[in-house]
This record gives C-alpha cells, structure tokens and sequence, in this order.
C-alpha cells in the first residue's frame, strides 16, 4: 500500500549499480529499510500493442526484442506457442538443437547475472572472469545460431541451421573447459569469506512470501520451491530433467543456485550431443488461428504467453507474463525489508536478476 | 598549442570516462556494452572507464528509442556531464527507433532530437568491437585536440 | 495539492498497465465481484498501489485461486486472504475486523450469501473511504 513516509530514499534511475533504469523508493528508519516502492515507466514501449494485427512472421522477431538478454526463450516460446495453435509437428533433431540453443542461452544469462551482482559487492576479480567466462558460451551460441544476441533461430516446424558434426566437437570440447572454469569459480564465490559477510543471511525471501507473490525460476528455487517449466516440456522430459532447489532463501542461495544451474545446463547440453537423432531440421507447417497459453521455463523463471490468432496467422491478442515482473515484486516487497543498509539493497536488488526491459515491455 | 595544452590534450585522450544511460531499449545493446568490458575486449586497456556516472563522464553512450519516461530527464543528464563530452548512439534504436517505431507504440525516437549525437554506430546490436571502435574514433575526433580547438 | 520536483505524474502510465489484456479481465472481475464501477477501481489501484505490483497483479490473483484455503467457506466468499495479502487492497486489520462482522451475522443466523453481500458492501465502504 502507497504511504507518505519521512524518509524516502531514492535509487536510480541512473545508478551505478542497475543496468537498466527503475526508481526504487525505499522507506527508511536510520538505515534499516522498512518498506519499498517501485516505480517504472522508463522503458514502457508498448510492444504487445505493436505486435496486435502484424502477422507472426514479423512478431516473432518483435517477441526477440521483448528482451535482449534471453532472446532466445522468447522465441522459442512463441514459436511453440504458434506450433501448438496450429498443431505443427517438430522434427526430433530440430527439438534437441532447440534445447541446446536454450540452454546456451541459460549459461551466458546466468553467467551475466552472477557477473553482476559480484560486481555489485565491489568483487571485480570473480566477475570478471565470469564475464570472461560469458564471452566463451557467447562464441558457441554464435557458432550454432550465427549471430550473438538477437538470432531468431528457432522458426514453426523447426530450426533454421543444422549443426555439422565438428562443430558439435568444438562445442563439447569448450563445454569441458568452461566447466573446470566455472567450478573454480563457483568453489571461489562458495567459499570466499567476504563474499559470505555480504550474501548470507542477506535479502531474505521466505517460501511464503515467494508464494504469495508468485515468484519464479532461481529466486523461487533458492527459497525452496521446486518450480520449474522445463518439467513439462517433452523435450526436457525425454533428457531426465530434475530441478534444482536450495532452501537458504538468501542472496547467497540465488547465486549459488544460478551457479548450479549453469552446470545442469552443461550436463543437459551433453545429454543431447550424445544422442542427437538424425534427421531434418525442418518439418514445414501452416500457422493457424487459434487461442492458447503457453509457458516455458526462462532463465529468470516461468516465461508465459497468451496468443489469440485468426486464420491467417496473424496475432489478434497477445499478452506476455515474464519472470522478471514476479520476481521484481517479491523482491522490493518481501527481500529487501529489513535489509540494513542501502549497500545491502542494491546487492539484493541485483541478486534477484532483475530486467527491467521485460517487466515493461 | 602551448606544451601544456598538448600534454593536456594527450592526457586527456588517455582517460575517457564513460557513462551509459538506457532510454527504453530491449537490453541487447545494454549487454554487448557490458560485454566491452569482458578482458576479451578489455575496455580498460585503452584508458576508457566505465563508471555510469554522468558528472564524471566525457562520452554519454545512449540505448534505446527514447520513451516518454525519459523527457526533460535525458537532457538533465546531458546537462551534468562537463565538457568536454560527446554522446554515442548505440544500436538501431536511437537512430531510428528500429522495430519499436511503429503505430500504436510509445517510444520519439530518434535520439538526436532531443541532445546532439556525435556518432552513431548501427546494429541490431552491434558487435562489442563495433561500439569501443566508435568510443576510439570519437575519442580521438573529439578529445585528442580539444585545446588546440577550444583555445 | 504537492506538485513534482523531479519525477513526472504517473497515472497515465499506470492507467496504460491496468488496461492491457489481462489486467483489464481481472479488473472487470474484481469489480464485478465487489459490485463497483471499474473506473472507480481502477482510480483507487492506480492512486494505492506501485507499478510493479500493478504489473503483477494477474500473477498475483492467480497464486490467490491456486493456494487451497482452509480457512471456511465464508473466508473464501469474502476473499479474506486474496484482498489483503494476495491484492493488497485493504489493511489486514480493516478486513479482520469486516470478516468478524461477517462471521456474527452468520452466527445469528443469517444465510451466508447474504452476510457475504453485506461484507462485500463493508469493503466497498473501506475502498471509497
Ligand atoms: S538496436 Fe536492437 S538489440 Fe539494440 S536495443 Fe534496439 S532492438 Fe535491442
């Protein structure tokens, strides 16, 4: 509820420590904060509005724009959102070089994420490697999709490129060593103890609290909800996918879990190397009309969107629900009272991965 | 030029201060700029900091296709940075507000109506390189002969 | 009447969130529910709440209908939890006292529908207040 209080504390919306800009009013007594507030509007330009009437071909490349740092969850989402509208069939091979893109796409988001909020503890050295990390899971993202951010390649009825064989051996090979890199890494942040002064026991998000808000992907599964689209996936299904919890429900749990989940991702990604069907990659298919929701699972959580279609596959309706807007909320509203300083709000303000892009569209 | 003027010149050449600032974009550009200061691309090694901080900055990178959050505030910000200072524009939407501009949308690109852009580099988005190249080139189109220009 | 120093009126913005697709469906819902104009709720979300929690309420409505309550029929009538903790649209203690109110009617033997109607007019009342 919207207060008039004494002291108000302003963050942002230029601010060292946030990417992108929002404005975060916290309520404060001394140091301790006592509530938060968030006000956006800097980013809102209106791209479900855009997208009414267009036909998919153009709205699948708006929906990538949605945002830039996970675009390719955004895409496959309305890709097979569309397939499931129209009932178009996904070769084998497409569906696992699909699953390789995305997890690809997981690695470098998380990597970002874990970059920035070592960074906002003031530990350069650990981000910068993990940026450094990046840059290598940025290469392998290139060298299947050919480009680094925006790719666009997942399109109805399967993928757009094929992957020769020895760019799979490339990519196993650099899969090897970005783990031994990234377990270093992860064993420097689990066991550094600075990094624990400011990340244990900081930015508490109970399991309640995370439900009522609904919070999803890494911050829910650090406060011990085992949430998780990609259960419901066939693709995912098909390769044993478990999710992973932590029931710490402190910046340090977030973290941590990003980290564990980048491995995951590696373990997935060989999973799929190693039994690659054979095949085509493109099965072909009409979009329809059609009304559906469909959810997948994001690096930041669950990624939903409602589509209306008509005959000619143009979008009628469209809304799309992203992670960062639940997981914003549960982090201004539960997670940062009764945090004691303003140093410890932006850190925790960081750590729930926020992306402000997506929560505006 | 005066000696001092071209030690000024040089030294200032060698210590660009840069700041971003983000008015309405996808975060595609947002991160290729975070990725310039990867060790692979090592910003740093060319004297260029980046700091997001417009009171200290000399050049003012800007993303994003300007949203109706950002009147009168984006000026303010150009406003703080001392001269001298030059703003870059990154990525399609400041220069023409790419996929974003269309009906029914809320974004006024492009940014060069509302402060004066020195470079432009496009790209949906740009490569890493693309954009510390352009931060180069207006470094030394800008920076490197101030004195001699602003006697 | 307080103007702004630095930030700029916000309810244009606010209003441009409650009427997208899905917030506009639970709007009407929530309206019809409490039998109040939608203009009027609206007013009294944009003026209460911040955006991000406007942006989240159909996450927030639908974590609401999926938690099991075990709280009786009368508390799931009135939305006990979904308007204070859920929606926050009402202080915890102005709903306790109402569901108190609710719960004593019940008791006297009034049928639930109707002590629900009263107690919905009750947070109608708090609302306009
Ligand atoms: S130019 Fe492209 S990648 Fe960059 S912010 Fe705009 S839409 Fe995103």
């Amino acid at each position: 509820m919207k207060r008039t209080v004494d002291v108000n504390i302003p963050l942002g919306p230029i601010h060292p420590c946030f990417k992108e800009p929002a404005r975060l009013k916290c309520e404060a007594k001394g140091e301790r904060i006592v509530g938060a507030e968030v006000e956006l509007g800097y980013m809102k330009k209106g791209i479900e509005r855009i997208m009414k009437g267009r036909p998919w071909q153009e709205v699948m490349f708006l929906a990538e724009r949605v945002c830039g740092i996970c675009s390719v969850i955004h895409n496959m989402v309305f890709i097979e959102a569309m397939e499931q509208i129209s009932s178009i069939p996904v070769p084998p091979r497409a569906a696992y070089l699909r699953v390789i893109a995305n997890e690809l796409d997981r690695m470098q988001s998380h990597l970002l994420a874990n970059f920035s909020y070592c960074y906002t503890i003031e530990h350069e050295t650990l981000g910068m490697y993990l940026l450094d990390l990046r840059e290598q899971v940025m290469d392998e993202l290139e060298r299947l999709t050919g480009a680094r951010v925006t790719c666009a390649y997942m399109i109805p009825g399967g993928v757009r490129c094929d992957m020769p064989r020895h760019n799979a051996e490339i990519l196993s090979g650099s899969l090897d060593r970005i783990e031994r890199d990234l377990r270093r890494y992860s064993g420097m942040f689990a066991d550094g103890p600075m990094i624990a002064l400011r990340s244990r026991g900081v930015g508490i998000l109970t399991k309640e609290a995370a439900q009522r808000a609904h919070a999803v992907g890494p911050t829910a599964r650090a406060s011990g909800i085992t949430t998780d689209g990609r259960l419901i996936h066939p693709t995912y299904r098909q390769l044993g996918f478990v999710p992973l919890s932590r029931t710490d429900c402190d910046n340090y749990a977030r973290v941590m879990v990003r980290f564990d989940e980048i491995i995951q991702s590696i373990s997935l990604i060989r999973k799929c190397l190693q039994d690659l069907p054979k095949g085509v990659i493109r099965g072909g298919g009409v979009c329809k009309g059609g009304e559906t929701r469909y959810s997948g699972e994001a690096p930041r959580g669950e990624l939903t969107y409602f589509i209306k279609s008509d005959e000619y596959g143009r979008i009628v309706d469209i809304q799309i629900q992203t992670p960062s807007i639940m997981n914003i909320e549960a982090c201004c509203h539960e997670m940062i009272i009764g945090a004691d300083s303003i140093a410890d709000v932006t850190a925790t303000f960081v750590s729930a991965d926020p992306c402000i892009a997506c929560t505006e569209r | 030029m005066t000696i001092l003027q071209q030690i000024k010149n040089k030294v200032r050449a060698r210590s660009i201060h840069v700041a971003y600032v983000d008015v309405g974009s996808c975060n595609g550009c947002d991160i290729e700029v975070l990725a310039c200061l990867a060790p692979r691309y090592d910003i740093e090694q060319y004297g260029i900091f980046v700091h997001n901080n417009p009171r200290e900055a000399d050049v003012l990178l800007v993303i994003g296709a300007y949203t109706p959050g950002w009147e009168e505030k984006l000026a303010m910000v150009w406003e703080k940075i001392p001269p001298p200072k030059a703003a870059v524009a990154i990525g399609n939407c400041p220069i023409s507000g790419c996929l974003f501009n269309r009906r029914e949308s809320f974004v006024d690109p492009p940014v060069k109506k509302h402060i004066p852009i020195a470079a432009e580099v496009p790209g949906c988005p740009p490569r890493p390189t693309e954009i510390l190249q352009a931060i180069l080139l207006v470094r030394d189109a800008v920076f490197a002969n101030w004195e001699g220009e602003h006697p | 009447m307080s103007g702004y120093l630095y930030e700029k009126d916000l309810v244009p913005q606010k209003y441009r969130i409650l009427v997208s697709v899905r917030h506009d469906k639970l709007v009407r819902e929530i309206a019809s529910e409490l039998e109040m104009p939608v203009q009027e709720l609206r007013r009294y979300l944009i003026e209460h709440l911040d955006m991000i929690l406007l942006e989240n309420l159909p996450a927030r409505a639908e974590a609401a209908g999926t938690k099991l309550s075990d709280n009786g029929e009368v508390a799931t009538a009135l939305g006990k939890e979904k308007y204070t903790l859920f929606i926050p649209i009402l202080p915890v203690a102005a709903m306790d006292s109402i569901f108190r109110d609710v719960n004593e009617r019940v008791r006297t033997g009034i049928p639930v529908a109707e002590a629900v109607a009263y107690g919905r007019a009750q947070i109608r009342e708090a609302l306009r207040r």
